[in-house]
């Protein structure tokens, strides 16, 4: 099944999903085609006008243009999702406000989406660490 | 780039005995059709994808719970984001946090494979009042 993850570019998430039989939807897979692609003379390093204009669909007219395209990118592995694992309380280095804001956003789309979503806290110790594995082997078994 | 072609992180949890020389020697002599370049966090694979998965899985065997590994968007070297050309890794605080977490990771994949069920751990409680006036108390005016 495909599962959407948040942080969508989280090493952890990603390998524990893909390590008990899923496929993740990585923000790096999407940016991947984006900035390797051969029709772009110089590929972006950002999000597009084009990508602007399409985040429409996911956040209206008031909302930032940067949240708007970092929607565009987010908005279509949401589609496909049919399943998401949420981390919450990341590091504040994780990303500005704009990113913060897009990630309450991407969440919002998805509980909207009614797909079952597991949400849990980066650990802070052992005990937290062996909990959340356990939960997240349990939600992926139990998806299949 | 190739639509095939993919570009993988390895990372190797801070509790390994396992070098990134180790495992870029290792997918070497596997003679897949994949290139391994050395970071200071394990290696980066690029190549056919099944060929990196093949190759991920050879490697995975050498220290399955210490292993990890994802996905990258910019291939191998690229000069916008190759430290020898100068660029930038504006992901690299995640990395960095995620790399230190792998052994708390760890730990719970080795209490998986035992089959134990992990006691529920303590609720993260919030700063009390008291607490954050004594703090608050505390510095000095």
């Amino acid at each position: 099944m495909k599962i959407f993850m948040m942080p969508p570019n989280s090493l952890i998430l990603y390998d524990l999903i893909e390590r008990f039989g899923h496929e993740p939807l990585s923000l790096m897979k999407a940016l991947r085609d984006r900035v390797t692609s051969n029709e772009i003379e110089a590929p972006p390093l950002n999000v597009t006008l084009d990508d602007v204009k399409l985040g429409l669909k996911y956040a209206g007219i008031e909302v930032p243009s940067g949240i708007r395209g970092r929607l565009a990118v987010y908005g279509p592995l949401i589609e496909q999702a049919e399943a998401a694992i949420f981390m919450e309380d990341a590091p504040y280095s994780f990303g500005c406000v704009g990113c913060q804001r897009t990630n309450e956003l991407a969440k919002l789309l998805v509980r909207k989406r009614k797909v079952p979503i597991l949400s849990l806290e980066y650990p802070s110790n052992e005990e937290e660490a062996k909990d959340m594995v356990y939960k997240v082997k349990q939600f992926l078994e139990g998806l299949k | 780039m190739d639509k095939d072609t993919e570009t993988r992180l390895i990372f190797i949890a801070p509790s390994s005995d396992l070098t990134p020389d180790r495992i870029a020697r290792f997918v070497h002599n596997l003679g897949n059709e994949v290139t391994a370049k050395e970071t200071c966090y394990g290696v980066v694979l690029q190549g056919p994808r099944e060929a990196v998965l093949r190759t991920l899985t050879e490697v995975r065997k050498m220290d399955p719970n210490r292993i990890f590994s994802k996905i990258r968007a910019f291939p191998a070297g690229d000069i916008r984001r190759c430290r020898a050309h100068h660029g930038s890794r504006p992901g690299f605080a995640q990395l960095e946090k995620e790399w230190k977490d792998l052994c708390l990771v760890e730990s719970g994949l080795v209490c998986l494979e035992r089959g134990e069920v992990p006691p529920e751990p303590k609720r993260r409680g919030k700063l009390p009042v008291k607490e954050l006036k004594k703090l608050i108390d505390e510095v000095p005016q």
